[in-house]
């Protein structure tokens, strides 16, 4: 054994001495390199604050935001911004931010906000606004009031709107005058959406299959927290409190949803949805001719050109449904909203890029001199948030109805989500409760009830997590002296 | 202590060194930790704030939970006895003295090894409900029955088995485990077995099975531990962790992390971690406890 | 093993033929789909292999998509103005209307011949393509294999959109580093390779302190060791998570690659296993001999260890290479992607799936598994053998 364990030993040192030094100098080499090219990105050679942008968008849209973000990098040389297209940018901002290693500037979506907002999870932007020497209220006034109201929350501004967004109702009007309608006059009251929807299905004269619907509640299915409002409904009371369940007109809006499936059968629908494409696609319900009537988004006719080419159609306000006021019709909107992140390492120079897309020159006469929000909105062929158009914007605009939208973007009657911190787990509810009665899996009483107790319990819960989160807070400016006690600091609560 | 024994213990401690610092950085102090998140209010942009046993609580009345647990052990309850008896029987037919059996084994064994999400997406493409190979191959059996084939993925009812389906493409692993213990088995016993006139399947039942009894244990428990925390799949498969359509996947460990890192509730994420912890040690020990009787150790 | 009667014989190759189908031919659908052009991934039923249709214009072979087979009398006509003036769309006979000023008349459709389209190679279809209808001898159908969609789909895996890399839309900012699949290539091969080097080093230095030196407490702290096996990940990923964030790690690929550094339960337990079984007398010769525990554990026990030491580095691998969850917890910036969580985001990017370029991305992340695989068999069978029958 020792004579064994003695060749072992001189051999493997004879083979191994050099070697093994080699294979330690080699590893420090390799961890060296491997060291310098893991680390972040550093800044441009030229001296600029380097920022990122993560945004959602991919397409033509990505390109428009594109070539906005190279016009701001052009007009000036302090600030560079890197723009990356992020898929579930809300997502992975939360994530990032969380992580501590946010994004300078990211775009989300309205309906993130308050949950946003309320995880201390955004830097508040009123003391940038009044740094430059305007109050918050001159700087909203700009905005049409649902807009404005989109960037609120719990009284401070933690977002501006990168697009805005206005739904209301398509119809095909080649369709239409197949089926006997006239094309120019789109329904207007709910009676005749349903009446203009049977006269637009057709069904297969051999298997009774449908082959072309005129309306489905849905399609697109991504707002079903419409239709509440629409039908004159409510998702919160006066008093703040939960009402889905409480308030009547809830439950007429969703005995309507209901009554598409009982009328066209559910196992048709079903088959014949199946069929259906992604969104951007030829394959899309209206897109492909298979559905006549949709509720979509100014950014529609956009796609509309993309992928079905030659689709002749219009755009409508909301057909009277019970909602809206009587000095507007009712119909939501939406936005793209731009935030920045807590903890990111330029949150000035953040603000810069931020107010730039904000910008607007009402008296643009050309394309160079529209401010950055228009820019946006004209290249994304969507309405611009505020009040005044300028002149180029109005003539250059592509959306052959971009009227419409401006009109009922700035109705009375217009609503946009709710902006409290539980609105995604509330809007993944009303989804959950949408799919169930459509798909007659529960009855729209049961359902309502049903979504009513679980949210209420949510909005307690998340009420009392608050009220913790408050006192704590308090309490730990309380230890420190000469700290200001009438609003909590959220920096400390790090 | 012995002068030698100080040395062998500075010694051992020496080599273990690492293990000490790794065991606790990263396995102590985070159980430590997520014991006393799960008794809190915590969103990691802000302090941990103590709520009692309200995560608890919730979790008894958050339907959603419940849902999660269900599906979570539908599933387990359905793919860990179909991938035994899968990866059972084909590791039996590969005990034969077969020609390119090696070549064989290969083609059980490749899926296991793919990427997770590269066999997800490959599998999502197979269970299109509208150009997926599977529905072509299986149509003309429901057309029989006046029925069209299944939507898979789209359709409530047939997601969570898509997934049990795909998770017994994966059943390599256990095969080549089963091949090796089958392997292991003294030729002796069958031989006198056939003497004795036992057919296929009274030597399967009473020499192979108890034979591999450990190694069916250990598969068991393996698989118990697996399914239970399974989320890669069904991540990339649903498009996240809603559990789409209508929560039919939403599955333990995609509800725990969406509720951590999307939601920002980690204590409530946490107590959910917890509760996992004792339902996989719960199971495991009913596991032994059933198996004792019946493993047989030989040697 | 027993001989087979041939009842049995039949029995066995006919289950090992249907299993050979089932398990190898999903493997076989992703190649295949990987090399078709995307609109002839959607239809149905599935077309086997892909093909190519090229239609005679001007004297010119043009590949075209075959969009529509014509089953009624039909028109395609032409919008003459408004928004989408030269677009064109088929219309039924009965529907078309001579005097409309809005569309002009191209030509009849008769049933059964095609709609086809010029071929750009992306489902957006751009204004000036060309859309006819031809009959269906003038279409010429050959196999064709698309490998290109192998190089297209490399490059819009990093988030190149597809109207840039088929050059509709013109290249974004120069400025930014192009992020492509050899970027995350190179990351996982990082986190791959790190990550074996540390489990190899760690765990053997860790198990030969639990195997081959006797202290007290040795045995409590390997059943502890063996203990923290139990544990579920979920338990761990909240703390460990803001251990990373506390320490800045969040958003680099230190997470992935530096606990393997500082051991891990199950090596540790299959390397004391094997340990275990060197015998004790090389030790004790050595150690007579004068030496440390250091040079026995290098220089004797070491080599003495490369099977042992492989399966761990191949498992070690092998998990790193495919895992997802670690990369989706830790890595925020797509320039530090690996290949599982690009592969995943690349799925989400789109607005309608490519399953097409989905399938050769996911080609390109299996292949250095099975090439792995091929080189390794011997040590992959034996390690998992070892594991499971240990266990």
């Amino acid at each position: 054994m020792r004579a064994l364990a003695s060749t072992l030993l001189l051999q493997t040192t004879r083979d191994r001495s050099t070697s093994g030094r080699r294979l330690i100098i080699g590893l420090f080499i390799l961890l060296a390199g491997l060291f310098v090219s893991a680390c972040r990105p550093d800044q441009p050679a030229d001296g600029r604050v380097r920022i990122v942008y993560w945004e959602k968008w991919t397409g033509t849209e990505g390109a428009a935001v594109q070539e906005v973000v190279d016009r701001f990098n052009s007009l000036q040389d302090r600030i560079y911004v890197e723009y990356l297209a992020v898929s579930q940018v809300d997502r992975k901002t939360i994530v990032a931010t969380a992580g501590g290693d946010p994004p300078d500037v990211a775009g989300i979506w309205a309906a993130q906000v308050a949950t946003f907002a309320d995880n201390n999870a955004l830097t508040p932007l009123e003391d940038f606004i009044e740094a430059d020497g305007t109050s918050v209220d001159e700087f909203l006034s700009r905005y049409m009031p649902v807009y404005a109201d989109m960037c609120l929350f719990d009284g401070r501004v933690f977002a501006l709107p990168s697009t805005p967004a206005t739904i209301a109702l398509h119809w095909n009007k080649t369709l239409f005058r197949e089926a006997g309608l006239d094309p120019e006059r789109p329904p207007r009251t709910l009676a005749e959406l349903d009446e203009y929807a049977r006269r637009l299905t057709k069904r297969d004269p051999d298997t009774g299959e449908i082959t072309q619907i005129g309306f489905l509640p849905q399609e697109p299915g991504w707002w079903p927290w419409a239709f509440f409002g629409w039908f004159g409904g409510s998702l919160f009371d006066e008093e703040g409190e939960v009402s889905i369940g409480s308030d009547p007109h809830n439950l007429t809006a969703m005995e309507w949803v209901r009554s598409y499936t009982e009328e066209y059968g559910l196992d048709d629908i079903t088959r014949f949805t199946s069929g259906f494409g992604g969104f951007a696609s030829p394959q899309f319900g209206f897109f492909s001719r298979r559905v006549a009537m949709v509720f979509q988004g100014v950014w529609f006719d956009n796609y509309m050109s993309q992928f079905s080419p030659g689709l002749d159609y219009g755009a409508a306000p909301w057909p009277e449904a019970g909602g809206g006021t009587t000095e507007g019709p009712f119909a939501i909107a939406d936005a793209d909203i731009l935030i920045i992140p807590r903890g990111t390492s330029h949150p000035k120079e953040a603000w810069e890029f931020v107010k730039y897309l904000n910008s607007v020159n009402p008296k643009a006469e050309t394309k160079a001199e529209l401010g950055g929000m228009e820019l946006l909105c004209l290249l994304q062929a969507k309405n611009s948030p505020m009040h005044d158009w300028s002149p180029y914007f109005l003539r250059a605009h592509p959306h052959p109805y971009i009227g419409v939208f401006r009109e009922l973007a700035s109705s009375p009657g217009v609503v946009h989500l709710p902006m409290v911190g539980i609105w995604q787990e509330y809007d993944r509810e009303i989804t959950t409760m949408f799919d169930r009665i459509r798909l007659l899996d529960t009855t729209p009483n049961a359902g309502l009830a049903y979504t009513h107790t679980r949210i209420t319990g949510t909005w307690n819960r998340h009420r009392k997590s608050m009220q913790r989160q408050r006192s704590a807070a308090a309490k730990a400016a309380r230890k420190l002296p000469g700290t200001d006690r009438s609003k909590p600091n959220p920096s400390q609560i790090e | 202590m012995t002068r030698g024994e100080w040395r062998n213990l500075r010694i051992g401690l020496g080599f273990s060194s690492l293990w000490i610092v790794g065991l606790g950085v990263f396995t102590l102090y985070p159980v430590a930790a997520s014991l006393f998140y799960s008794f809190c209010d915590y969103s990691i942009l802000q302090r941990p704030v103590w709520a009692g046993m309200e995560n608890f609580s919730t979790m008894l009345g958050d339907d959603v939970f419940w849902i999660s647990l269900k599906n979570t052990l539908i599933f387990a309850g359905f793919s860990v006895p179909m991938g035994l008896a899968v990866s059972l029987s084909l590791a039996l037919l590969l005990n034969h003295e077969v020609r390119g059996r090696a070549v064989y084994r290969t083609i059980f064994y490749l899926p296991s090894i793919v990427p997770i999400v590269a066999s997800s997406m490959l599998w999502m493409w197979i269970f299109n409900g509208q150009y997926g190979v599977l529905n072509w191959v299986i149509g003309p059996l429901f057309r029989l029955w006046g029925d069209s084939p299944p939507a898979w993925l789209g359709d409530p009812a047939w997601s969570k088995p898509a997934l049990i389906l795909m998770s017994l493409w994966g059943v390599g692993n256990s095969t080549i485990i089963y091949l090796a213990g089958l392997q292991d088995v003294p030729k002796e016993y069958y031989e006198s077995a056939s003497i004795d006139g036992a057919s296929s399947w009274q030597r399967l039942r009473y020499i192979t099975i108890p034979m591999i009894s450990p190694v069916i244990y250990f598969n068991l428990i393996m698989g118990i531990i697996g399914s239970l925390q399974v989320f890669t799949q069904v991540f990339v498969m649903t498009g996240g962790t809603d559990g789409a359509p209508a929560r039919s996947t939403l599955f333990y460990a995609l509800y725990l992390f969406s509720t951590a890192f999307y939601d920002l509730r980690m204590g409530y994420a946490s107590a959910m971690a917890w509760v996992l912890f004792l339902l996989i040690a719960g199971l495991t020990w009913i596991a032994t406890r059933a198996a004792r009787r019946r493993i047989h150790y030989s040697g | 093993m027993r001989k087979l009667s041939p009842a049995g014989r039949f029995a066995v190759y006919t289950g090992l033929g249907l299993g050979t189908i089932l398990f190898a031919f999903p493997l076989a659908w992703m190649l295949l789909t990987s090399v078709k052009p995307i609109e002839q991934t959607m239809v149905y039923p599935p077309q086997w292999l892909p093909v190519a249709y090229t239609v005679v214009w001007d004297g010119e072979p043009v590949e075209v998509t075959r969009d529509e087979r014509i089953e009624v009398p039909s028109v395609l006509v032409e919008r003459t103005s408004g928004n989408r003036v030269g677009e064109r769309t088929l219309m039924a006979v009965e529907r078309y209307d001579p005097g409309d000023p809005a569309y002009r008349l191209i030509c009849r459709a008769e049933p059964g011949s095609w709609l086809v389209t010029e071929r750009t190679g992306t489902l957006a279809r751009s204004k000036g393509t060309r859309q006819e209808v031809v009959s269906d001898e003038e279409i010429r159908t050959r196999l064709k294999f698309r490998w290109d969609n192998f190089p297209k789909a490399l490059e819009t895996m990093g988030g190149r959109s597809l109207e840039e890399v088929e050059g509709s839309i013109r290249p974004s900012s120069a400025m930014t580093r192009p992020v492509t699949f050899w970027t995350f290539l190179g990351n996982t091969t990082i986190v791959c390779v790190l990550g074996v080097l540390g489990t190899v080093l760690s765990n053997a230095l860790i198990a030969y302190g639990f195997a081959r030196v006797r202290w007290r407490g040795r045995d409590l702290f390997f059943g502890l060791t063996l203990a923290t096996m139990m544990i579920p990940f979920p338990v761990l990923m909240v703390p460990l998570y803001g251990v990373f964030k506390s320490l800045g790690w969040i958003g680099t690929l230190f997470p992935l690659w530096v606990p393997s550094f500082f051991g891990s339960a199950f090596n540790i337990f299959l390397m004391r296993q094997f340990f275990r079984t060197i015998p004790e007398e090389l030790s004790e010769a050595a150690r007579i001999d004068g030496c440390s525990e250091w040079r026995i554990f290098w220089r004797i026990i070491l080599p003495l260890s490369r099977p042992v030491l492989a399966v761990a580095a191949l498992f070690h691998f092998l998990y790193a290479w495919n895992d997802f969850l670690g990369p989706l917890l830790y890595l925020t910036r797509k320039e530090t992607f690996t290949l599982a969580l690009a592969l995943q985001s690349y799925q989400s990017q789109h607005g309608g799936v490519q399953w097409n370029y989905l399938m050769a991305a996911s080609t390109l992340t299996v292949i250095p598994i099975i090439i792995l695989f091929f080189f390794a068999q011997k040590t992959f069978i034996q390690g998992i053998a070892t594991t499971g029958t240990k266990g």
